[in-house]
């Protein structure tokens, strides 16, 4: 099957409503990756790919740091019209998996954080990683929470602490998307307080 | 269905402009973010951004519910409910707990919204502190500083001169001790069920250009003083002479024949569904 542009990209959407607006629930969009995949664009994951695909066009800017960078941005580029920029001016950063350790940091401490006047004027960072689940090595906290929710990142990456100090000023701050390999995805808007679970041995 | 029209109406082009603006207005709760506002097809004075939000929202499987004003059955809820299937093919209900979209202006159900509901407010005026402060540029200033003293001394002036806060409809609440917020033009009655609500609320002002969001479980507190607390309309004693029913939001109205006051319920298909769920008629 292919890929539907309006009910596929309407469900998908609808997906990331969600799971913005309940920070720890996953969405699952393995469906809509899978049409992806077989549409056959070889460098991008498919799940970064949808996000794009429903996200973006020729009214925002992205970036994207991987080693085959040049390939995907490309590929972006012509299929959704939006513009490649330097991570600072990025309205969307997509940082995959192959990237170096370190990319993640600093494209946290560099992106726009919108400023007080404007505070959605802001860079929404999407990370591709092996795995999230809800496996509790991490305690969410804040807006769309009952009282706590978890979440596991499987990643290299040391992120909770420079994303905490980049949204320490809300209501500035950066939205962050986590996308699997079963294209799970978890969404972290600015708010949501996270704490890192000690494992105590 | 009409296939003349894109699904949604919308192309996707402007759906994704006001999807983008959406995510970011959930992600900063009470805070407004300018979306680029479409004409539509209906009539003005309605407005147009709950519509909007709701075909940027709806897919084939959404079941919508219009309301305006508490009832289904206004011209305005019938139009816009025409135009959203007429344009997507989706089932409407006037059942609230039918359906995954209600779009309303002027009021909140009284059945209690549940996490598989997204509730969309019309709004006329997005900017709770506009009474007060005419520019733009100057409110987006308030709004950055946190300075709301304008607002409280609204209320205060209020007070003084009626000896209560004498807001009908609009009471501006704090939305995550963040942003003062306008919930829209919905009774006092209502402010409470935004708070720590388990679905989520999206705002839309067409005219304005403007969307914004509360979470679920988002705090949202009415403004109020220690020595004037917040109160909502008060129906106690009361009762709808249709249902029964005491503790909802009741429209008074005069018995033409006693010329006496009497009260029934203002959501209209609550009203019909307790009255259907006793067996009356
Ligand atoms: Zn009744």
């Amino acid at each position: 099957m292919k890929l539907d542009i309006v009910h596929d990209l309407q469900s998908v959407y609808r997906k990331i409503v969600d799971a913005s607006a309940r920070p720890g629930q996953l969405a699952d969009l393995t469906k809509d990756a899978c049409f992806v995949k077989e549409e056959g664009n070889h460098d991008c994951p498919a799940s970064i790919l949808l996000l794009a695909l429903t996200l973006f066009d020729q009214e925002i800017t992205f970036k994207v740091i991987s080693e085959k960078e040049e390939n995907i941005t490309k590929t972006i580029n012509q299929l959704t019209y939006a513009k490649p920029v330097e991570t600072e001016d990025a309205d969307y950063i997509l940082i995959l998996q192959d990237a170096e350790v370190g990319a993640l940091n600093n494209a946290i401490e560099i992106a726009k954080p919108g400023t007080l006047k404007n505070p959605h004027s802001s860079a929404t960072i999407i990370v591709e990683v092996s795995e999230v689940s809800d496996e509790p090595s991490l305690r969410l906290k804040g807006p769309g929470i009952q009282a706590i929710e978890f979440a596991h990142v499987e990643t290299n990456e040391k992120w909770v602490e420079s994303r905490q100090m980049k949204n320490i000023e809300y209501p500035l701050g950066i939205e962050m998307m986590f996308v699997d390999h079963q294209a799970q995805l978890l969404s972290l808007p600015r708010t949501t307080q996270i704490t890192e679970n000690r494992v105590i041995v | 269905m009409n296939t003349a029209y894109n699904f949604a109406f919308f192309d996707e082009g402007s759906k994704r402009e006001i999807r983008r603006a959406t995510l970011k207005a959930i992600a900063i709760p009470g805070y407004q973010v300018p979306f680029a506002s479409r004409e539509m097809p209906i009539g003005r004075g309605w407005g147009t951004g709950g519509l909007q939000l709701t075909l940027s929202l709806i897919g084939k499987n959404d079941v919508l519910k219009v309301i305006d004003q508490g009832s289904d059955e206004s011209v305005n809820a019938v139009n816009i409910k025409k135009l959203v299937s007429d344009t997507t093919g989706v089932e409407t209900t006037e059942e609230t707990h039918d359906a995954t979209l209600i779009q309303s202006r002027h009021r909140i159900p009284e059945v209690p919204l549940t996490k598989d509901q997204i509730l969309i407010l019309q709004v006329p005026i997005p900017e709770p502190l506009r009474y007060y402060e005419p520019s733009e540029s100057e409110t987006k200033k308030l709004h950055a500083e946190k300075e709301y003293s304008g607002a409280w001394l609204m209320l205060f002036e209020q007070i003084m001169k009626y000896g209560s806060m004498t807001t009908g409809a609009d009471h501006p609440v704090l939305v995550h001790e963040r942003y003062v917020m306008a919930p829209s033009p919905i009774p006092r009655f209502d402010n409470p069920k935004m708070d720590e609500s388990e679905a989520l609320i999206l705002l839309g002002a067409g005219r304005e250009k403007k969307v914004y969001a509360v979470p679920p479980y988002t705090k949202v507190v009415s403004l109020d003083f220690e020595d004037f607390p917040f109160e909502p309309e008060s129906f106690e004693d009361k009762e709808c002479r249709l249902c029964g029913s005491t503790g909802v939001f009741l429209d008074e109205l005069v018995d033409e024949a006693t010329d006496e006051t009497v009260y029934q319920c203002n959501d209209t298909s609550y009203c019909l569904e307790k009255l259907n769920a006793v067996g009356v008629k």
